[in-house]
C-alpha cells in the first residue's frame, strides 16, 4: 500500500536560514515563549497585534502538485476555533518551537484549503512526533498556512516529513490533477537561533488599533493573496463585508469547470481578510437571490479551489440580472486557527447583502 | 495483604504484560498471591461454543449496562513460513489451544481468546476462499492515510481481567510452561507450526489509560482522567452501541460460524485534543454538538448508560453547517442496521513502541462492513459540502494516525487450526482420493 518512496528534491534555500520582517529586536527572547501581554480592550476585528515574528526556513521541497516550505519560530500563543467559539492556546512548557509547513500548489499558488498535511519528526530514525495534523491558520504575516506549537526533547537536528493526501474534487484546471504529496527535510533545533529570530515590536499606540501588519515577503515562498476585485474573472457585481470579512461578488457566464454547464451562470463569492487580502477559506455560506420580491435562487455556496478565482464559494445560478438583491449567509466562519490580530475578526458574522 | 502491596502488585502486573515474556510472568507470580481463576473444563471442545468469537455470554455488565471488555490484552502474530499446513502441524496447534483451555475458564476473570488467519495465510492453497467469506487484502481507507499491510498468517487474540492469565497462556502456547494453573500442559505449541513475528499487547477499562499514560503522543501533566476507560477520556462500547453477536457471524459456507477480524494500528497523538481543545470541543467531536452545547456528557460518559443517545445529535451535514464541527458518533448513525452498528468494536489502547496508541479491533460478517464504517468516519461529504475539514473539526480524524491494516478470518472453532482455503473443497477432494 505504501508507494514508492518519492524522495522530494530540496530547493536551493539554505537550511536555517533567516528570512522574514526585517526589523530590530524588540527584546531578546530567553526561554523561547516569552509573550508580551494581549492587548487590551481588542476590538471585534481585524487588529495590530503586540508584535510580529520572523521565522527559519527548514528547506523547501516540491512533490507532486505541490510545494513546501517548512518554517518554523519560538512556540507562541494562538486560539483554535469550533464554530464561533474560540480556544487560547497558551504555549506549553515543554514546546519548543512552532512549525509551519507552508504547503502551496506549485503551478497556482494555491494553498490548499480541502487537505490536511500531516507531520512526522524523528531524530536518528526514533520518533518524536507522530502523526501530527498541524491546524488550519491565519496569519497576519502569512495568510492561510498550516502550524502547530510541538514539544522536541533537545536540540538538535531532527528528520521532519510533510504528507499531503489527496484533495477534494471541488477543483478545477490544474489544481485537479495535485495529488499527493510527501516532503522531507532536516532542520537544527537551536535555542540560540531561535532567539536571534526577529521579533518586532509594534509601537504602542498603533497595537490594538484597527488594521494588520504586511504580508512577509520571502523568497521563492509565494504568500497567496485573493485576487484583486479588477483581476477576478468575469463580472464584477461589487463587495460587501460581514464580520469584518470583505466578499468579493463575481458572475461567471460559463459554468463549465463547476461540474455545470458552459451556458450556464456562476455566482462566486470570495471573502478576504481587509488590509491584507488574504482568502478565507473553511467557511459554511449559503446565498439567497431575489428578483422583484421573488426568490431566484436559495441554496448552500461551496467551497472550490480554482486558479483564477482561488478558493471561494459558489454555486450555479438561473440568471443573474442587474438590480437582482443578494443575502449571504453565514453559517460557519472561517475554521482556521487564528494568530494575533485575528481572533476577534471573522467570528460573529451577520447577513451580508447586496444590489447586484 | 495489605492494600498498598495489592496497588503495588496491580502496578506491577500492568507493566509486565507490556513487557512479556517467562521472566516477567514468573516476577509477577513471585510477587503476591496467586490469583484464583477457576479451571476451565476437561474437554473444552465439548463444553465451548462453535463460535471463537462468542465472548458476550462469558462476560459480566457493567453497573451501565455495558458488555465488560477484559482488561488486558495479548496479540501475537504468527508466520507459518512457505508451503501448506500438514495433520500432524494442525494438531500440535489444536492440541496446544486445547491446553491454555483447560487451564483456565472461559469467562473474564479467566481466558478469552481467538485465532484468526489473514489472507496471506489463504494464499498458499491451490482452492479459493469460498464466496461466502469476505477477506480482501488491507488497503487505504482514506485519502490522507497511507498504512503498512499488517501481513502475518495468523494472529492470536488473548484476553483476561488478569493480566498474570494473558501471559501465562502466552507463554504456554509458545511451549515455555508445562503447567498452568494447575493444569499439566500437553507437549505441543504453537510454535510447532509457527514462528511468532513480535507481541502487541494493551488494555481497556476504568483506570488503565490513565496509569499508563507516560508515553508518547499525551501530554506530560497526565491529562487523561483517572477513571476513562480509554485514552481519548470517553466510553465508547456502549451496548446501543454494539451489534450482537449474530450480526457480525459469517451465515453460511465451510466457514458459517465465524467471522472477519479488521486489525488497525492506529497511533494517537493527543496533545491537540488535551492541550488546545476545551471539553466542550472534545464532546463536540466526539458525540456531536448537540451533547456538547447541552452538557449531555458527564465525566467519561457513565451517565449515558447503555445508549449514547446519538438520536438527540442533528444530521451531520446540519452540523457540519451551522456548528462548524461533526461528531465522531454522529457521523456513524447512517451505517446503523436495526438501530446497530454493523461493526462489533473488541478494541483497546496499547503503549507498544512507547507510544499511546489503540488495537482497533473489530469483529464483522464481512470486511465491507468495516469499509463502510470507516468511510463513514471519514465524513468526505460533510468535509465536501461545509466548512468541515479533511480532518480538522471532522469527528476525531485529526487526532488518530493509521500505521497499519490487516484483515483476518476467524474461522469457527472447528476449524481454528491451519484450516484449508476452502474445506469444503478440501473434504471433497479427500473423498475423491478415498
Amino acid at each position: 500500500m505504501r508507494r514508492p518512496s518519492r524522495r522530494s528534491f530540496l530547493a536551493g534555500i539554505g537550511a536555517a536560514g533567516a528570512v522574514g520582517t526585517a526589523g530590530c529586536l524588540g527584546f531578546e527572547l530567553q526561554s523561547g515563549n516569552r509573550e508580551p501581554p494581549l492587548v487590551e480592550n481588542r476590538p471585534d476585528g481585524v487588529y495590530y497585534p503586540t508584535h510580529t515574528e520572523g521565522m527559519l526556513m527548514g528547506g523547501m521541497a516540491s512533490d507532486g502538485g505541490y510545494s513546501c516550505a517548512l518554517t518554523y519560530s519560538y512556540p507562541h500563543r494562538f486560539w483554535t476555533i469550533t464554530g464561533s467559539d474560540t480556544t487560547q492556546v497558551e504555549v506549553g512548557s515543554d514546546d519548543a518551537l512552532h512549525l509551519m509547513p507552508f504547503v502551496w500548489h506549485s503551478e497556482t499558488g494555491v494553498v490548499p484549503s480541502d487537505v490536511n498535511p500531516s507531520v512526522e519528526v524523528t531524530r536518528d530514525g526514533e520518533s518524536v512526533v507522530s502523526g501530527l495534523n498541524p491546524w488550519a491558520m491565519l496569519s497576519q504575516n502569512m495568510g492561510f498556512h498550516f502550524g502547530d506549537n510541538v514539544e522536541l526533547p533537545e536540540q538538535g537536528e531532527y528528520d521532519v516529513t510533510v504528507t499531503v493526501g489527496e484533495g477534494s474534487s471541488r477543483r478545477t484546471g490544474s489544481l485537479a490533477e495535485a495529488g499527493s504529496a510527501e516532503f522531507e527535510f532536516t532542520i537544527d533545533y537551536q535555542r540560540s537561533e531561535l532567539q536571534e529570530v526577529p521579533f518586532t515590536d509594534i509601537p504602542e499606540a498603533k497595537q490594538g488599533s484597527l488594521g494588520a501588519v504586511k504580508p512577509m515577503e520571502m523568497d521563492m515562498v509565494p504568500i497567496r493573496q485573493a485576487p484583486a476585485v479588477e483581476d477576478l474573472p468575469g463580472t464584477s457585481h461589487g463587495r460587501t463585508e460581514s464580520g469584518d470579512a470583505v466578499m468579493a461578488v463575481q458572475r461567471l457566464d460559463d459554468a463549465a469547470r463547476f461540474e455545470a454547464g458552459e451556458d450556464q451562470q456562476y455566482l462566486a463569492v470570495s471573502p478576504r481578510t481587509p488590509y491584507n487580502r488574504f482568502p478565507l477559506p473553511l467557511m459554511s455560506l449559503s446565498a439567497t437571490l431575489s428578483r422583484d420580491g421573488e426568490t431566484v435562487f436559495d441554496d448552500y455556496l461551496y467551497e472550490w479551489l480554482d486558479p483564477d478565482l482561488g478558493v471561494h464559494y459558489g454555486a450555479v445560478v438561473d440568471g443573474v440580472a442587474s438590480g437582482d438583491e443578494l443575502t449571504i449567509s453565514v453559517g460557519t466562519p472561517p475554521a482556521v486557527s487564528r494568530h494575533e490580530g485575528y481572533e476577534t475578526a471573522f467570528r460573529n458574522m451577520p447577513d451580508a447583502t447586496l444590489t447586484l | 495483604m495489605s492494600d498498598s502491596h495489592g496497588i503495588d502488585r496491580r502496578e506491577f502486573v500492568k507493566s509486565a504484560v507490556a513487557i512479556g515474556g517467562a521472566a516477567a510472568l514468573s516476577a509477577c507470580l513471585n510477587r503476591g498471591p496467586e490469583i484464583d481463576v477457576p479451571r476451565g473444563p476437561e474437554e473444552p471442545d465439548a463444553a465451548f461454543p462453535a463460535r471463537q468469537h462468542a465472548w458476550n455470554e462469558f462476560l459480566p455488565t457493567t453497573d451501565e449496562g455495558n458488555n465488560h471488555h477484559p482488561r488486558h490484552r495479548v496479540l501475537l502474530p504468527l508466520d507459518y513460513g512457505e508451503g501448506t499446513p500438514t495433520d500432524a502441524e494442525r494438531e500440535a496447534v489444536e492440541t496446544a489451544l486445547a491446553g491454555v483451555e483447560r487451564a483456565y475458564e472461559r469467562s473474564a476473570a479467566g481466558l478469552l481468546l481467538t485465532v484468526s488467519y489473514s489472507p496471506y495465510y489463504f494464499d498458499r492453497f491451490d482452492a479459493d476462499l469460498p464466496e461466502s467469506v469476505d477477506l480482501p487484502e488491507p488497503r487505504a481507507l482514506a485519502s490522507f492515510e497511507n498504512p503498512n499491510p499488517d501481513d502475518p498468517d495468523a494472529i492470536v487474540h488473548l484476553a483476561s481481567d488478569y493480566g498474570e492469565v494473558v501471559m501465562g497462556a502466552e507463554e504456554t502456547l509458545k511451549g515455555e510452561i508445562d503447567e498452568l494453573n494447575g493444569v499439566s500442559q500437553p507437549d505441543a505449541a504453537l510454535t510447532d507450526a509457527f514462528s511468532i513475528r513480535e507481541r502487541r499487547t494493551g488494555f481497556i477499562g476504568d483506570g488503565l489509560p490513565a496509569e499508563n499514560q507516560d508515553v508518547d503522543g499525551v501530554p506530560d501533566d497526565g491529562p487523561v482522567p483517572e477513571d476513562a476507560p480509554l485514552y481519548m477520556g470517553f466510553e465508547s462500547a456502549y451496548e446501543g452501541n454494539q451489534p450482537t453477536e449474530d450480526r457480525v457471524t459469517i451465515q453460511e459456507g465451510p466457514f458459517a460460524g465465524g467471522t472477519t477480524q479488521q486489525l488497525s494500528t492506529l497511533t494517537l497523538n493527543l496533545n491537540q485534543w488535551y492541550e488546545q481543545d476545551t471539553r466542550k470541543q472534545r464532546v463536540a467531536k466526539m458525540f456531536c454538538p448537540h451533547h456538547a452545547n447541552n452538557d449531555v456528557v458527564e465525566d467519561a460518559g457513565e451517565n449515558l448508560g447503555t445508549d449514547p443517545r446519538m438520536d438527540d445529535c442533528a444530521d451531520p451535514m446540519d452540523s457540519a453547517r451551522s456548528d462548524g464541527v461533526v461528531g465522531h458518533g454522529q457521523k456513524m448513525v447512517d451505517v446503523r442496521e436495526d438501530d446497530a452498528p454493523i461493526i462489533l468494536r473488541r478494541d483497546f489502547d496499547s503503549t507498544d513502541q512507547g507510544r499511546a496508541g489503540v488495537h482497533f479491533l473489530s469483529l464483522q460478517r464481512e470486511i465491507a462492513d468495516f469499509v463502510t464504517t470507516r468511510e463513514a468516519m471519514n465524513g468526505e461529504e460533510v468535509d465536501r459540502n461545509s466548512a468541515v475539514g479533511q480532518r480538522t473539526n471532522n469527528g476525531i480524524l485529526q487526532y488518530i494516525n493509521t500505521v497499519r491494516r490487516g484483515n483476518f478470518l476467524v474461522p469457527p472453532r472447528s476449524l481454528r487450526a491451519l484450516p484449508p482455503a476452502n474445506p469444503e473443497a478440501a473434504e471433497d477432494a479427500e473423498v475423491a482420493h478415498a
